[in-house]
């Protein structure tokens, strides 16, 4: 292990080197588009009936838009800012990226994952990985998460082109606007796009009001093309999202303002003639700034503000080629610096300001090569290979960090970790339209810095403060998947299950020879390595177009997790399923019903004090319709969520909050 | 350090617009040691010049003293002595002295003679206090009585307790930390037993518990470990500070297995 290069060697040497490319979809990757590249009429394919079901209420943010994702769910402790997990995995456990750019949360307290920074306006498609694709994102048990920005586009001739929208939401006073403009030349091309939300406390099902639930975000995303040469296209990117008096019912505490500034540069060459049919070359940084603090919450015996940092810049470099015929091949190589921090400031009456830090200043390099093949053997079978070798090293830079980590004895806090991953998938049409594919593999995660430097971090999810422990070992995952799909024009059905075995699953032990540091905390929990926790489950998913105009898409998931001691893990999500029936009335109309289905979950895990959660059964109207005009098309949306006033919440939803009761939205918007 | 040539080359060939200075190692300040002037005058023998140094005022609990020796004709300073200390208060109907340590070596170091005393009270309209150094150099044996003021320091240094065992006034003073820091602090305290209004001797057969406390917030620190006595009556040990702001550190002061009694001190920073 010398240098990248070599590791980026070992990844290719299996490989024989043919030329011909044929791109190949594989099975374990989901994607929602969410742009349109060009106004289609064709309603009638795949694709567009599951873009239509993701993206039914047009005022969603990206959040909601992936909470319809089957593989997807959130942890939610407020209205916005949820943590998003895929499967059974925690949110530690995904890899979530932007783009390919890797962007750290600046809270403690997890509230800005990093699809807030992200508005399905300035959303190309998200991507979500399952069963060793992630491997090309990074080092994830659980699979990966990317968005993709939206880009600009060019045009023969000179075009300017926009869309602006304005949208409503009645359960929580929320309202929308969004401004979107494309400037298109033959060699290069703007797009520009702002959104702006404001949503107050929402309504729950019992129409009582659910303090703290309230937020206010202005987002602005700006995107240059720049043809180079025929081939090669320079792209920038910068991204500025704000957030203010984001409240967080679940919690004790709101944030203030939370500010991410995002931009990267990148070269792309794509040619087919090449060797390397695509090439693409990108650096990037980010910074966020989060700030947490309780000045909303009544009677508080303790004031207190909590403000983090997180800054990170890095690179990657990725190739597409086609070693044979029916081969691809792609292989990237990537490398990130981040840098933590993260205080608590306590404030009483006539006392010294009691300062800690939460994150001791820390820094984490990451690194990692990986490649991925694909292989058409014959008409009938598939091979995938996914492998990535993850390299990275954490310590605390600052002298305070290293004195108080001290506390707790660590003398060391440098740590390096080495995480390979490497996964089989084979595909192979077993009847008619019936396709089975199999996949095993391994990986794994490096801890987090909470995880290893977190002083003192509070969860309000089981009551004790959490401290970090630098010696924790990786965790590391060996994982099978099965999915079997059917595919014809009028029907697609597609089933999938996976278990996988974590060893070392890094959990938090409570330690009663330490005192909590935070009022009303239960205690302290140190992290450790459990030997093993067992996470399996399935998901089903069906698009059936009944006729040319009506089509059902439903979606079935569940979800199972245990510890070593046959323990239920905590934040498990019960059986959960959706269906949507939509109707088209001519070309302009359309009227969707929809059901939402969860069952209870009484396997809620007792060391996490978690509650069981009732069933609930939602039901759901929406409406579109639109109207084209020489240049312009007109869009109205709207719909009734919630129809029957539930009172309820999901299993994963923090503190005992309920969720929105009755919404109606609408949303309209212009483009041309 | 190869394994970091290949991390470092990235972190270079990155451009990491944000992270100006973020690796750099903090360089702890050199402490200089700036001392004072706080008294000073002739032995009786009027041969000897006598001069106190302290780093401040002086306070009620710990202070350490600097002599400074000067023959009195030459002017020259008077590197080997051997030099007691003897605190007395002055009060309206009787006198009493307190707990001091002379200085452990003949030898000055750079000039001066290091040694403590553990002022009891302030200086004021109770009565006053002198220091009294004797001097024994070059064969010569003197002293000098130098008036000395003490103030009330802002938070109490030094506490009392009357001990359930043996039913004797035991003094406890307070030395280190004296910069505290988040993180693991030395602690340092001296423990005399108050045999009578003139004697002080150093205890050394208590043992402690180190309880420390955030009032404010009711939690206390993790992995303290209990001061043991080193010797004079000092006790060493480590109290960990988990954030700044106003804590508590009780000591539970015992003789055998019992508990003799309880004290505490305020560290606030
Ligand atoms: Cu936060």
């Amino acid at each position: 292990m010398k240098t990248p290069i070599l590791i980026g060697g070992f990844a290719l040497a299996v490989l024989p080197a043919w030329a011909q490319l044929q791109p190949i979809p594989a099975d374990s990757i989901r994607t929602i588009l969410l742009q349109e590249v060009a106004i289609s009429t064709k309603r009638h394919n795949h694709q567009q009936h599951l873009q239509e079901f993701y993206t039914a209420n047009k005022a969603a943010t990206t959040e909601e838009l992936l909470s319809r994702m089957p593989e997807v769910s959130f942890i939610r402790r407020g209205s916005y800012g949820m943590e998003p997990t895929i499967r059974a995995y925690s949110a530690s456990q995904v890899s979530v990226t932007l783009d390919g750019m890797r962007i750290q949360g600046a809270c403690t307290d997890k509230m800005d994952p990093a699809t807030i920074y992200i508005e399905p306006l300035n959303l190309q498609s998200i991507e979500v990985q399952t069963a060793g694709g992630s491997a090309m994102q990074g080092a994830a048990i659980g699979g990966s998460l990317n968005m993709k920005l939206a880009e600009a586009e060019l045009a023969d001739e000179p075009r300017l082109s926009g869309a602006v929208s304005t949208g409503y939401q009645s359960a929580a006073n929320a309202v929308l606007g969004g401004l979107r403009l494309n400037y298109a030349t033959p060699t290069w091309g703007l797009r520009a796009s702002g959104t702006y939300r404001n949503a107050q406390s929402y309504r729950n099902g019992n129409s009582e009001k659910v303090l703290y639930s309230q937020y206010e975000k202005a987002n602005i995303a700006i995107n240059g093309k720049y043809l180079l040469q025929e081939d090669l296209i320079l792209k920038a990117d910068f991204i500025a999202d704000d957030g203010w008096n984001i409240g967080f019912p679940a919690l004790p505490m709101d944030v203030g303002t939370a500010k991410a500034r995002i931009g990267s540069i990148s070269l792309v060459r794509e040619n087919e003639e090449k060797r390397w049919t695509r090439l693409e070359a990108r650096l990037y940084a980010n910074r966020i700034a989060h700030s947490m603090d309780d000045s909303a919450r009544p009677d508080l015996p303790v004031r207190m503000d909590m403000p983090g940092l997180s800054r990170t810049s890095g690179f990657y470099v990725e190739g597409t080629t086609a070693p044979g015929a029916n081969q691809q091949l792609s292989v990237r190589a990537d490398a990130s610096a981040s840098y933590l921090e993260a205080s608590m400031t306590m404030y009483q009456e006539g006392q010294a300001p009691m300062f800690m830090l939460t994150w001791p200043n820390n820094r984490q390099l990451q690194s990692g090569v990986a490649a991925q093949y694909s292989w058409q053997v014959n008409t009938k079978t598939q091979l995938q290979l996914n492998s990535r070798l993850n390299v990275s090293d954490f310590s605390v830079t600052s002298s305070e960090g290293r004195d108080q980590m001290a506390v707790f004895g660590s003398t060391g806090t440098e740590r390096q970790f080495v995480i390979p991953a490497a996964t089989v998938q084979l595909s192979r049409m077993v009847y008619k339209k019936l396709k089975a594919s199999i996949s095993g593999g391994i990986n794994g995660r490096t801890p987090t810095a909470s995880e290893l430097y977190g002083f003192y971090l509070f969860s309000q999810f089981d009551g004790y403060d959490y401290v970090g422990n630098p010696d924790l070992k990786p965790e590391r995952s060996m994982q099978g998947e099965f999915t079997l799909s059917w595919q014809e024009p009028r029907v697609r059905v597609q089933a999938t299950t996976y278990a996988s075995r974590v060893e070392n699953y890094i959990v938090g032990a409570h330690k009663p020879e330490l005192s909590a540091m935070t009022m009303g905390a239960r205690g302290v929990k140190v992290y450790y390595n459990a030997p093993y926790a067992l996470l399996m489950g399935a998901e089903a998913s069906a698009v059936y177009n009944i006729n040319g105009y009506t089509q059902l898409v439903s979606t079935l998931k569940y979800s199972y997790g245990r510890d070593a001691a046959g323990e239920p893990l905590p934040m498990i999500a019960p059986l959960r399923h959706v269906s949507s029936l939509r109707k088209y009335f001519g070309d302009n109309l359309w009227v969707q019903g929809e059901t939402e289905i969860a069952a209870a979950q009484h396997r809620n895990s007792e060391s996490f004090g978690e509650q069981p959660t009732d069933a609930f059964m939602l039901w759901h109207l929406r409406a579109g319709y639109q109207k084209e005009t020489a240049r312009k098309v007109w869009q109205l949306n709207a719909g009734v969520e919630n129809i029957f006033n539930v009172n309820y919440r999901e299993h994963l939803d923090w503190g005992q909050i309920t969720r929105p009761g009755r919404n109606m939205f609408v949303q309209l918007s212009m483009s041309f | 350090m190869k394994k970091y040539n290949w991390l470092t080359l990235w972190a270079l060939a990155m451009i990491t617009f944000f992270s100006t200075g973020c690796d750099s190692e903090d360089v702890a300040p050199m402490p200089t040691i700036n001392y004072q002037k706080i008294a000073g005058g002739l032995t009786e023998t009027a041969d000897i010049k006598v001069e106190v140094y302290s780093t401040d005022k002086l306070f009620t609990g710990y202070n350490p003293l600097h002599i400074a020796l000067f023959d009195a004709a030459s002017g020259k300073q008077i590197e080997q002595a051997s030099i007691k200390l003897q605190p007395m208060m002055h009060m309206m109907d009787k006198q009493h002295a307190a707990p001091a340590e002379n200085p452990t070596t003949d030898r000055a170091v750079d000039g001066l003679f290091s040694g403590a005393v553990v002022f009891t009270m302030p200086s004021g309209d109770m009565g006053s206090w002198t220091l009294v150094v004797e001097v024994e150099a070059d064969g010569r044996k003197t002293k000098a009585t130098v008036p000395v003021t003490v103030v009330e320091s802002a938070t109490s240094r030094l506490k009392s307790f009357v001990s359930k065992t043996d039913g004797a006034k035991y003094l406890v003073a307070y030395l280190q930390p004296q910069q505290p820091k988040v993180g693991v602090n030395d602690l340092e305290v001296a423990v005399y037993r108050v045999n009578s209004m003139m004697d002080f001797p150093a205890d050394s057969k208590l043992t402690l518990e180190l309880n420390p406390e955030m009032p404010a917030m009711g939690h206390g620190s993790p992995n303290n470990v209990n001061p043991v006595h080193q010797s004079v009556g000092h006790y060493i040990g480590k109290v960990n500070f988990t954030m700044t702001g106003l804590w508590h550190l009780h000591l539970t002061l015992k003789d055998g297995a019992e508990e003799a009694g309880k004290v505490y001190f305020e560290v606030n920073f």
